[in-house]
């Protein structure tokens, strides 16, 4: 009976330490999914949008004229 | 309106009016005055107050989201904290344009897009050169809100630094610490939410 109670004890344990380390990696996840870091696989993105700034297309916002 | 000056005057004009003292004086040379004393204008400052060290532009293509309205209340005061750099805003058009080109983006907007100068003018788009904020993946209003502020507070916090790569990892590994804290201590992840 003891010995039963120690593997249900250590299930448990182990079920919450994956669930914790799940959780963490998925905040993590969430985290640079908010705060994404541009690297060069956003190269196009960024470029097109320095472009649209460079030609005239986008103008800095004021609160008289709106891009 | 013209007044009259005494040559020889050695008392200050005092309290009489200016017409007044150009009747009393009889003698004299004659200045012009203008009828209202003007300041002189002063210069204007610019919006942008020295070299913006960001770009910032917002993409929002108008989905219907707590994201958006959190942002339309607050752009004026993200606007203020940030007056040193030009921040461009996509009309909905062109939001809308820019994200069906760029697919991975959709779901995400509005996103708020930062781009480093300073990196950009060192190695232009090929490494590091600035991030997203993709407000559109938070479900609730104050998820957002609490993303708006620690981005604007990031911005401010951040302005001045030589390498912001490394400062961006790090506050993304600080944050990711905290929020393993927190979990551990049962409370709500200040940045990501539940």
């Amino acid at each position: 009976m003891d010995r039963f109670g120690e593997i249900v004890s250590v299930v448990l344990g182990a079920l919450a330490v994956a669930y914790l380390a799940y959780e963490i990696d998925r905040r993590k996840r969430k985290l640079r999914d908010l705060f994404h870091v541009l690297g060069s696989e956003e190269a196009d993105i960024s470029a097109e949008l320095a472009d649209m700034v460079e030609s005239g297309e986008l103008q800095p916002y004021t609160r008289r004229a709106r891009a | 309106m013209t007044v009259a000056v005494p040559l020889t005057a050695e008392e200050p004009l005092k309290t009489e009016s200016v017409s007044q003292e150009a009747t009393l004086t009889e003698e004299g040379t004659l200045i012009e005055l203008p009828a209202r004393v003007r300041k002189a204008p002063r210069p204007r400052k610019s919006k942008l107050s020295g070299t913006p060290r960001f770009r910032i532009f917002v993409i929002d293509s108008g989905w219907n989201s707590v994201a958006r309205r959190v942002l339309r209340h607050n752009f004026a005061l993200i606007r203020r904290l940030h007056k040193g750099d030009p921040i461009y805003l996509l009309s909905r058009k062109k939001s809308t344009e820019f994200i069906r080109r760029h697919r991975s983006l959709i779901g995400r907007d509005p996103i708020i897009a930062v781009h480093d100068l300073t990196a950009m003018a060192w190695h232009g788009t090929a490494g590091f050169h600035g991030f997203h904020l993709h407000l559109g993946i938070q479900r609730t209003p104050r998820q957002a809100l609490v993303a708006l502020q620690a981005f604007a507070r990031f911005l401010a916090k951040h302005r001045q630094s030589a390498d912001l790569e490394a400062e961006v990892r790090t506050e993304l590994r600080r944050e990711g610490f905290q929020g393993a804290v927190e979990i551990f201590l049962h409370k709500v992840p200040r940045v990501i939410g539940g």
